[in-house]
């Protein structure tokens, strides 16, 4: 039983803490339960494995390695395909212990709203999608690294469901925000902030990168600062609609969980860290618990956006460079 | 499941030989974990004892030729439910991101023990050699499906090469106990072997007269083995460790050879070596696989590697669909 006070509204779901176990690095809800005191309930929430429309063998090995302070991944969406995941997985989970999020990706806007589609016909409580999936009918650039493309994806998402959809932004792109603009007028009800970014790894004695795919997504403690960077911006965007973010990227203990929540999130995605320690759910709730008892607060929500930015140089002077005063203000706004 | 390939991460362990994959298969196969329990049926009890979290005290740090290292550990769980083919998923030093997977060398309930034999040739490994008896690992296991001996075929053939030579040991130490099995087995290494060859107790038909040199451990568990090493030491075969088994197997009749069932553990090569012997005398095959690993239970998908099945090509997690596999699954 998770203290009272890390309960959230996520979307009108029930969250029994800010806690999200990221998709892809807890399979399908079932194989970190092997696990001897793990336990999905630790957590307000589980995105599923990214699924697509037919099944998808991925990449081939190595689709990992570590790296300073985090590591490379390129999996390549390996997943048995929407309909045995509908018809096969989602009946063997207890919806009791967490809500499950389904990740969606596609390799064109009609996959994305076609395996939506699936979902919104299933159990699943949220659907998030990774707009950060190459496009093949635009010679491969991701969708999420091009706004219009990004809200094209949501829209036709949002055309295929009536739960929430949570978009899973790139850092892999110049203007965050504006991104994040665009996607909430294509429809979307909330944020999943970061996204891996792209990396690669090099073998200097084979000459040759040491993924498989050539590059990889980077994520752990090495992309914090970025990710709380991205959160803080796109909070500029969320904040006046109430729309709420997961922020993610690096989280390993209570207090990065409480720098994403001070910066602006709702809700703390957890992933590579799991890999470290597979049962440090319980301490990170336990972390944030005591932080409210110190600070006297009697809900975890009264932590999101309560940021106080130094005041700047420049905010008096000429705005010739506002990214580097105060991030968030590089926020067009209209 | 060779340690000291396992040491997964850095750079300098990565293989190099690539094979070609096409990144959009859409044929597929997915061994989702609960199918898969109910599938192997024979595999239930030990994966459904789950895999525990420990934090195991370091009883011993010995260091052995040719930068290896025993390593004994107290971790009660795992010892308790470790089989020959299980590894451990280690935090080598908190310095590090990510964990190490090694494979296990024995485990002993009664003493809460499990032991490892790795290779100091990576970050994570050297880092690993440096800890001391008293310190505490966490540590992640025991992982795995495990060999799996059929009682038809007699005869275990144990092959292990290099730091794939331990989880032989494990497995010799299981097939002891079970007198429906006769094994033999064959070890080899390029750097000095961590223990002291002595000349075996048993004469074993087939092999060179001059072809002597045994691990003293598995001899006094009445197991018959021989070394095979291309660098000369003193009564081993010189020669790769397919070459010995050859003459073993040529030396049995038919009948006795067709009660022979293969184990390996060892670098790539070797296995393949090993999986096309065993083909060409249609001998069944099994082969302890390796891959880098992020989560190592399962949840990651980080660690596949490509086999045949019925429906096609699938990518299957070497973390707990494996490491050990058919060798006709991965090698055709």
């Amino acid at each position: 039983m998770n203290d009272p006070r890390l309960v959230i509204d996520f979307c009108g779901l029930r969250f029994d803490t800010p806690l999200v176990l990221l998709s892809g690095c807890v399979g399908f809800g079932a194989e970190y339960t092997r696990v001897k005191g793990f336990s999905n309930r630790d957590a307000g929430a589980l995105c599923l494995k990214g699924t697509t429309l037919e099944p998808r063998l991925g990449n081939p090995p190595h689709r990992i390695c570590e790296t300073a302070s985090g590591m490379l991944n390129a999996i390549g969406l390996q997943n048995p395909g929407v309909d045995h995941v509908v018809e096969q997985i989602l009946p063997t989970l207890d919806f009791t212990e967490t809500r499950f999020i389904a990740n969606v990706s596609g390799t064109t806007v009609e996959e994305y709203y076609e395996v939506t589609r699936r979902f919104d016909d299933s159990p699943i409580d949220a659907i998030e999608i990774n707009i950060s999936c190459p496009n093949v009918k635009a010679g491969g650039v991701a969708f999420g690294n091009d706004r219009k493309l990004s809200a094209q994806v949501v829209a036709a998402c949002r055309a295929a469901t009536t739960k929430p959809l949570i978009t899973k932004l790139s850092p892999n792109q110049t203007d965050i925000a504006a991104n994040a603009r665009a996607c909430l007028e294509a429809g979307s009800d909330a944020f999943a902030v970061i996204n891996t970014l792209m990396g690669m790894a090099i073998d200097s004695e084979a000459r040759t990168p040491v993924i498989g795919n050539n590059q990889g997504g980077l994520s752990g403690p090495a992309i914090k600062p970025i990710a709380l960077l991205k959160v803080h911006q796109v909070y500029q965007v969320c904040r006046e609609h109430g729309v709420p973010i997961i922020g993610q990227g690096g989280v390993a203990g209570a207090e990065d969980a409480l720098e994403f929540l001070i910066t602006g999130a709702s809700a703390v995605g957890i992933g590579t860290a799991l890999f470290y320690d597979p049962l440090l759910l319980p301490a990170v709730n336990q972390g944030i618990c005591a932080y409210l008892d110190r600070h006297g607060l009697i809900n975890v929500g009264q932590l999101t956006g309560s940021l106080r930015l130094h005041p700047s140089p420049i905010d008096s002077a000429e705005d010739t460079c506002p990214e580097r005063a105060r991030p968030g203000t590089a926020v067009p706004k209209h | 499941m060779t340690p000291s390939r396992r040491e997964r991460g850095s750079n300098e362990e990565m293989g190099h030989n690539q094979p070609l994959y096409a990144n959009h298969l859409k044929i597929y196969h997915y061994q989702h974990g609960n199918h898969f329990l109910a599938a192997m049926s024979s595999v239930v009890e030990s994966i459904c004892t789950g895999i525990f979290l420990e934090d195991a005290e370091i009883l011993k740090q010995e260091a052995c030729a040719g930068d290896q290292f025993l390593l004994c550990l107290k971790a009660p769980e795992c010892a308790r439910y470790a089989r020959p083919g299980s590894f451990v998923h280690l935090q080598c030093d908190p310095r590090l991101p990510m964990r190490r997977p090694l494979s296990l060398m024995r485990a002993s309930p009664r003493d809460n023990r499990i032991e490892l034999l790795y290779k100091a040739v990576g970050k994570g490994t050297r880092l690993l050699a440096l800890r001391q008896p008293g310190e505490r690992i966490s540590l992640l296991g025991p992982i795995g499906r495990p060999f799996q001996p059929h009682p038809e075929h007699p005869r275990p053939l144990l092959i292990g090469g290099g730091v794939g030579i331990p989880p032989m040991i494990f497995l010799a130490d299981a097939l002891r106990s079970d007198r429906r099995f006769r094994p033999f087995a064959v070890l080899g290494s390029e750097v000095p072997f961590p223990f002291q060859p002595r000349p075996s107790q048993y004469l074993v038909p087939g092999l060179p007269p001059q072809v002597i040199a045994a691990m003293p451990l598995l001899d006094d568990w009445g197991i018959p083995n021989r070394l095979t090493s291309l660098s000369d030491f003193p009564g081993c075969f010189r020669g790769y460790v397919t070459d010995l088994a050859r003459k073993w197997l040529e030396g049995l009749d038919k009948s006795a050879r067709a009660e022979v069932e293969v184990f390996a553990c060892g670098p790539h090569a070797m296995l393949e070596a090993v999986a096309t012997l065993a083909r060409e005398l249609g001998l069944p095959c099994q082969v302890s696989l390796e891959e880098f690993m992020a989560c190592a239970v399962g949840g990651c998908a980080g660690c596949v590697v490509q086999v045949r099945t019925k429906q096609g090509p699938a990518m299957q997690r070497v973390c707990v669909d494996g490491p050990i596999f058919d060798a006709c699954a991965i090698f055709g």
